[in-house]
């Protein structure tokens, strides 16, 4: 069985012609540079406009239901009551407790009746109730109109979900795809927290993809591969003083970063952030990419100010570039433990490359292959090969072929060596190597060395950690949907996809405020933006559940913090001034979390209280908050930087133990409707037997009132 | 075989109806309602309250009851009987409410029910409980001092006495108002026996019901359960006023305030009924006078004059408000007053006086409040016609949508007035329309 896809040396035509004139190596093996590109611009296509979040826009309130033609068959002028009826029944006629607005299409002018309750619906017969009693002038209108009427519902505001819906429009293919595919994401993060990762089956999928075509992730659909490519042909090949000759010490450093990788992940320290390909890339697009697109999009002063942890992370990446000034793809080759997680695959490989005994040893696959996968002798390093397939294509006599690994390929005396190549030892097999003891004491050597030096980061990132177990220490408020902090830490890999996807950014990366383990988390960054109520953006984009792919009813319902409100500081409670900014967008965001406490009332020489005295203080319900910030961002916004009155938001969210709900899976809305019950329990039990409070009004308490006229 | 027996129930339906179509057209009764409208058709039974009347309208058959209170006049086999005096019908036909309202008033008549109809309404309704009544649990805090003493102890404690707990956490709070009104309703059944309590919390539901709920019936069954009228220390007489004025009674809502005694709330009462002259009357008595008013006075008198659109004479009685000097007593008040009045200054200039033919042509800028900072907008204005609205400088964050579809609604209104803002994108919105009406207004000669 043959797996060529490569276009054949001789090969002739006007197609062969043409893709010569894109390059030698689109010329070679077209279908490789194709889906290289396509992936490429997928990935480009993902972050830059399926992870935008600036172009939704809430939907206008969906129109009222109406129901016309109702004749008024009863009107009760002095109460308003209203009978109506109608010939022919509406599907869904307007249900008892419905608030209504009554138009009288009867009269010659004002016609707008105000609104009234369905208190009675049967059928075609329906009784009206007037919510208010003012104006009653127009009950007096109604009880002598014979109609129509018509009836048109008044609705409650949905609840936005414009940016929940707009995501889920876009996301035809998942945002975080690339990153569910490099298997070094999901299988630290699981074995971090040893926890199952939905990503791990993408993961599974991509290893056995491996097994088919040897890594074919790194030569064809790898973003970073392509990127380093693209820098490779456009800056790398220009400068050579930097170009070495043999790859000596760093040729097998890609299994040891791999292997530092997994200790310390199995020790619970979540390293794939700074190594593994495609999080590397994503920061770097986040961190470079995407304050250039909010800039020139929207308006500069929407991009949140840099700090030292992303210079670390933008350094790393232009490492990662400019590693290729010495070799072409050097960090594929030698760094990258993502592509070491593919070169420990290819050895269950189904497929390799042979070459045939047609081989004439020009030596011009050697010269083509990126990935140093040519042996001296023209045969094939089958950990390092990436499938390209590009050797095929420059081979003259057609002499290399991609056939099952079981296939013979008869290539005379020169083939011997082959079965002595599989094994463990294929791995330690440097390129000057002939294979034996010399690479077995290498590789445990390197082996052990990487486990050390997996100890010893994870040490170091524990000494410099978080501390979660030590009070006082910083709890920095995390996304909505957030697992518990100790396996917040394990599983989130540092991608920056969260921050992409985030309206106005209210997420950005931390610095070392939390030590190393924190570098390149998300926060939740109030002062400068709040939650946004319609988003749960950044759960869906989450490739390793460190943030839970909520659904917005539910992500509504999970409190992220809690907003405190400093009372020495705000300017009614400190008794300085009026202001109701945190209340006003707490009620338009929907959480009405915030009351007003009167405070600072004063009282006249009689010991009255002043009307228009004193200040309403905001309070905040901590059952209803949900710590969005939007009341901080306000505050900060206007009393501190417009305004000068505060050095700091008078109110501000905070994380921490009852403040915030942090679970791995339990339902939030539950939660709440839990707690709900809790609190009229408690309530019952206050209020006890009062609750039984009697009649409104009766006859006894009238004699009494009477009574006490009299007295 | 159909026989005779059978048809016969059509024939007297068929005759029936023959018999009443004779009757709606040849010998019709007719019923002369208040609003001047006459209906022809058949009365089917009279008593003290209701009419019953059968009539037919575009085809189709109606049975209609007329409460009494509507229906003028009733003829009846030819003879026309009266029965409700003078409201209508051959005299000035009583207008609907719209025409002839002034600007700002909401009802628009002078008496649209009489004192029986408007007792009869507080009794039946006061003595009845809200909708929301059942909806609404009994709560309160668990230190709450139910035995309600009073003087209060001394010191400041709203978990603990009632009357500290009402105005600092459920008077500023509108989703606990009735969740209020349900706990002063116990404290007075709980109170009953007690004259002093029940008389204090007879007028808090009354405070409430109309502060707060505006329910104007129950505001007033109360109040006048606690009888207020005639009590010299209770401010609550103007209120009572207002609520009759409210169910349809500006005789009662007049003839009350002349009883009761001097006090500044009267002046909006009145400014609100359409009795201007009577309320800048008042209002120059308080704003010269010594007592420390004057704010509240000026404030209700140019209210006064705005809403029947004497914006020259509304924007004068804020500036002397603006102007007043400033006292040691109740400064804050009258800071909040001053504000106000700026506020409805400003308004005026750019909703009710902006002249748009005014304004010479040139580009116009004014900044004002946005939701994350200032919102710059520069307006020009060509030969009388705004042509463009541009936000120049802002630091809004999202609802972009108001910074082309706010401008754009300015632009096709040929102004501020009656532009509503963009939905979910309000602060923005208003900031433009704010800035907007400023520039204009600064450019108008």
């Amino acid at each position: 069985m043959q797996f060529n896809w490569f276009l054949p040396s001789g090969s002739q035509g006007s197609l062969r012609r043409w893709l010569r004139v894109l390059g030698p190596t689109w010329g070679a093996s077209p279908l490789r540079r194709g889906i290289q590109t396509v992936s490429f611009l997928v990935f480009g296509w993902l972050f830059l406009y399926v992870c935008w979040p600036y172009t939704a826009e809430p939907k206008p309130p969906a129109p009222p239901a109406v129901w016309d033609n109702w004749q008024p068959l009863d009107v009760d002028a002095e109460t308003g009551v209203a009978v109506v009826v109608v010939d022919d029944p509406p599907e869904n006629p307007p249900a008892p407790e419905v608030i209504v607005t009554v138009v009288d299409h009867g009269a010659p002018e004002s016609r707008d009746r105000g609104q009234f309750r369905v208190v009675v619906a049967d059928g075609s017969e329906l009784t009206l109730k007037p919510v208010r009693m003012d104006n009653p002038d127009r009950f007096d209108e109604m009880s002598m109109s014979f109609g129509p009427w018509s009836l048109s519902e008044i609705k409650a505001p949905e609840w936005p979900s414009h940016h929940a819906d707009e995501l889920a429009a876009r996301e035809r293919l998942s945002a975080d795809v690339f990153l569910a595919l490099d298997p070094l994401v999901s299988i630290s993060a699981a074995l971090a927290s040893r926890t199952w990762l939905w990503s791990l089956s993408f993961a599974g999928v991509m290893l056995a993809v491996a097994i088919l075509i040897p890594r074919c992730f790194c030569g064809y659909l790898c973003p970073l591969g392509t990127l380093i490519d693209l820098f490779d042909w456009s800056l790398g090949r220009r400068v050579t003083r930097f170009r070495i000759s043999g790859a000596g010490w760093c040729v097998h450093l890609k299994y040891y970063v791999l292997v530092a990788v997994l200790v310390s992940a199995s020790l619970g320290v979540v390293l794939t952030g700074f190594v593994a390909a495609i999080p590397v890339l994503t920061r770097a697009a986040q961190f470079l990419l995407a304050p250039l697109q909010i800039g020139l999009l929207r308006q500069w002063h929407q991009v949140p100010p840099i700090h030292a942890g992303q210079f670390v992370s933008i350094g790393l990446f232009l490492a990662v570039l400019f590693l290729g000034l010495m070799r072409p793809r050097f960090w594929c080759r030698y760094v990258c433990p993502t592509g070491a997680m593919f070169s420990v695959a290819s050895l269950l490989r189904l497929t390799q490359r042979k070459v045939d005994a047609t081989c004439i040893q020009c030596g011009k696959c050697a010269e083509s292959c990126p990935f140093d996968a040519v042996t001296a002798d023209f045969e094939t390093r089958t950990v390092d090969c990436a499938s390209c397939q590009t050797c095929g294509g420059v081979c003259a006599p057609g002499a290399i072929r991609f056939v099952s690994r079981w296939s013979r390929v008869d290539r005379g005396e020169k083939g011997a060596g082959e079965g002595a190549m599989g094994g463990l030892s294929a791995l330690a097999k440097a390129p000057e190597d002939k294979g034996g003891r010399r690479s077995f004491l290498a590789v445990t050597i390197g082996g052990a060395a990487a486990a050390v030096g997996g100890l010893a980061a994870t040490a170091t990132v524990r000494v410099f950690g978080a501390r979660l177990d030590q009070p006082g220490v910083l709890l920095p408020v995390r996304p909505p949907g957030s697992v518990p902090e100790a396996l917040f830490l394990q599983r989130c890999i540092r991608c920056g996809q969260c921050f992409k996807v985030c309206p106005n950014n209210v997420l950005q990366p931390l610095g070392f405020e939390q030590g190393l383990e924190g570098l390149w988390t998300p926060e939740v960054v109030a002062d400068w933006s709040g939650c946004e109520p319609s988003c749960n953006n950044c759960g869906q984009v989450c490739p390793t559940e460190a943030i839970r792919a909520l659904p917005l009813e539910e992500k509504r319902a999970a409190r992220m913090a809690l907003a405190v409100v400093n009372e020495r500081t705000c300017l009614p409670h400190a008794d300085k001034a009026d202001c109701r900014l945190c209340f006003d967008d707490c009620a338009d965001a929907g959480y009405h979390a915030i009351e007003f406490e009167t405070r600072h009332t004063k009282r006249d020489t009689k010991g009255k209280r002043i009307e228009g005295s004193g200040y309403d203080a905001p309070k905040v319900i901590a059952d209803r908050c949900v710590g969005c910030g939007i009341c901080q961002m306000r505050c900060y916004k206007i009393n501190v930087v417009k305004e000068g009155l505060l050095q700091a938001s008078a109110v501000r969210i905070e994380a921490g133990h009852d403040k915030e709900d942090r679970y791995v899976d339990q339902s939030y809305v539950q939660l709440r409707e839990e707690e709900a019950k809790r609190k009229e329990a408690a309530r019952k039990k206050r209020v006890g037997d009062d609750a039984e409070t009697g009649d409104y009004w009766s006859e006894s308490l009238e004699k009494k009132l009477k009574e006490g006229e009299g007295q | 075989m159909m026989s005779i027996r059978g048809l016969l129930p059509w024939f007297v339906v068929g005759a029936l109806f023959v018999v009443s179509f004779v009757a709606t057209t040849a010998g019709a009764d007719v019923v002369e309602l208040s609003n001047g409208r006459k209906y022809e058709g058949k009365v089917i039974s009279q008593d003290d309250k209701y009419i019953e009347f059968e009539m037919e309208l575009r085809g189709r058959r109606y049975s209609r009851r007329f409460s009494i209170s509507v229906v003028h006049a009733v003829t009846r086999d030819g003879r026309r009987e009266v029965i409700t005096p003078g409201t209508g019908g051959g005299s000035t036909p009583a207008t609907s409410s719209g025409a002839g309202t002034r600007p700002g008033t909401t009802p628009g008549t002078d008496q649209r029910r009489t004192k029986a109809q408007v007792d009869s309404l507080i009794r039946q309704i006061g003595t009845t409980e809200p909708d929301w009544w059942k909806s609404t649990p009994l709560d309160y805090p668990r230190t709450l001092d139910l035995n309600w003493p009073m003087p209060p102890p001394r010191g400041w404690n709203s978990q603990r006495n009632v009357g500290q707990y009402v105005w600092d956490v459920i008077n500023p709070n509108p989703n606990r108002w009735k969740s209020g009104v349900r706990l002063m309703h116990h404290l007075l059944m709980k109170h009953q026996d007690s004259p002093q309590r029940r008389q204090r919390a007879m007028r808090e539901l009354g405070r409430m019901y109309h502060d707060l709920l505006q329910d104007y019936p129950r505001a007033a069954f109360w109040w006048r359960q606690a009888d207020v009228e005639n009590d010299r220390y209770y401010r609550g007489g103007v209120h009572l006023a207002e609520c009759y004025w409210k169910m349809g009674s500006k005789a009662m809502a007049v003839e009350l305030l002349g009883r009761l005694p001097g006090h500044y709330s009267k002046i909006k009462l009145y400014a609100d009924m359409g009795e201007t002259d009577r309320a800048i009357e008042l209002t120059e008595a308080y704003a010269n006078a010594r007592g420390g008013a004057a704010d509240i006075a000026l404030l209700h008198g140019g209210d006064a004059y705005r809403v029947v659109g004497r914006y020259k004479e509304a924007i004068d009685c804020y500036t002397r408000l603006v102007r007043l000097p400033p006292t040691a007593e109740a400064a804050k008040r009258i800071q909040r007053n001053k504000q106000r009045a700026r506020v409805n200054i400003e308004a005026i200039r750019q909703f009710e006086l902006l002249d748009l033919s005014r304004v010479p042509d040139a580009t116009y800028r004014a900044t004002s409040q946005g939701y994350a900072g200032p919102v710059q907008v520069e307006v020009d204005v060509e030969s009388g016609r705004i042509t463009a609205v541009r936000v120049t400088k802002h630091q809004e964050k999202q609802f972009y949508s108001a910074i082309t579809d706010t401008t754009r609604k300015i632009v096709a209104k040929q102004g501020v007035k009656g532009v509503d803002a963009t939905s979910s994108a309000t602060i923005t919105s208003e900031a433009i329309i704010n800035a907007t009406g400023r520039a204009l207004a600064d450019g108008m000669q």
